[in-house]
């Protein structure tokens, strides 16, 4: 089963990125990752757990970039 | 009856070569007259009272329809009686993929609806989270502490409101001090507590 990194959008989702996470080399996951938050201040979270990741590993099947949030 | 006006027509005025062709029109006419009220009348009445018997029928499989359906619905009814209007509204909610999402978060931080607004608890304090909106309760077990309130919205523009509400209860979850920097308006933050500038 593949991995999804997704994150919010106007119509429920958008997939940034999917990847068996048996054979992808995570190294580029996490700089395609850091690429994005660096662009857009979102951060990964665990679907699975509702945690914050540092670093995203095989053992994430669902990951969602989280977007920044101001107060008004 | 009209046969025999038709005869009587013919045999007073036969001189008139004239009018021939007037009179045999005028025979064809009547002829067709007398054909229509004598033969077609009943077979116009046959034909009506096929169709009346036509409808009469259809009305009753209507009824018969109407019949089924409503002991169907019943039957519908029985089967599910336990079911109330918010499974219902789950079940509806299931569709749309935000909602579906808000759904999900919400049992993964263990918020719970109520009304209009989600629940959180994180620690002693607790979090109202609905749109764009969210009050706090510093220390749910002091019965003195007053309730606080912010507003929030994200960076990130288009999103369903379902989205919005599942991304702040997502960072009040991890990182509750967000609140704070919410409430002094200074901008906006990432998960970590990090100021964000969307030109960065």
């Amino acid at each position: 089963m593949n991995a999804k990194i997704l994150t919010f959008s106007s119509h429920g989702d958008t997939t940034l990125l999917e990847y068996d996470p048996a054979t992808a080399d995570m190294e580029e996951i996490n700089r395609v990752i850091a690429e994005y938050e660096a662009k857009t201040g979102a951060q990964p979270f665990d679907m699975a757990t509702g945690e914050r990741l540092e670093k995203v590993t095989r053992e994430q099947n669902e990951v969602l970039m989280v977007h920044p949030i101001a107060g008004g | 009856m009209g046969l025999n006006q038709t005869l009587a027509v013919v045999y007073f005025r036969p001189a008139s070569t004239g009018m021939v062709p007037a009179i045999l029109s005028l025979i064809a006419f009547l002829t067709l007259v007398v054909w229509r009220f004598v033969f077609a009348g009943p077979h116009c009445r046959h034909l009506v009272r096929a169709i009346a018997a036509r409808q009469k029928r259809h009305s009753n499989l209507l009824a018969e329809g109407l019949h089924i359906l409503e002991l169907g619905g019943a039957a519908a009814i029985a089967d599910r009686p336990l079911e109330n209007s918010a499974d219902e509204q789950a079940r509806l909610d299931r569709k749309d993929p935000a909602k579906r999402y808000l759904q999900r978060i919400a049992a993964l931080t263990g918020a719970t609806r109520m009304d209009d607004a989600y629940v959180l608890d994180v620690g002693k304090m607790q979090f109202h989270v609905r749109h764009r909106y969210v009050k706090r309760l510093r220390d749910t077990t002091d019965p003195d502490c007053a309730p606080e309130e912010t507003c929030f919205y994200p960076v990130h523009k288009g999103m369903p409101k379902a989205e919005e509400i599942a991304t702040a209860l997502l960072l009040l979850t991890n990182n509750p001090g967000l609140f704070d920097k919410w409430a002094a308006q200074s901008g906006a933050f990432r998960a970590d507590g990090q100021a964000f500038r969307p030109t960065q």
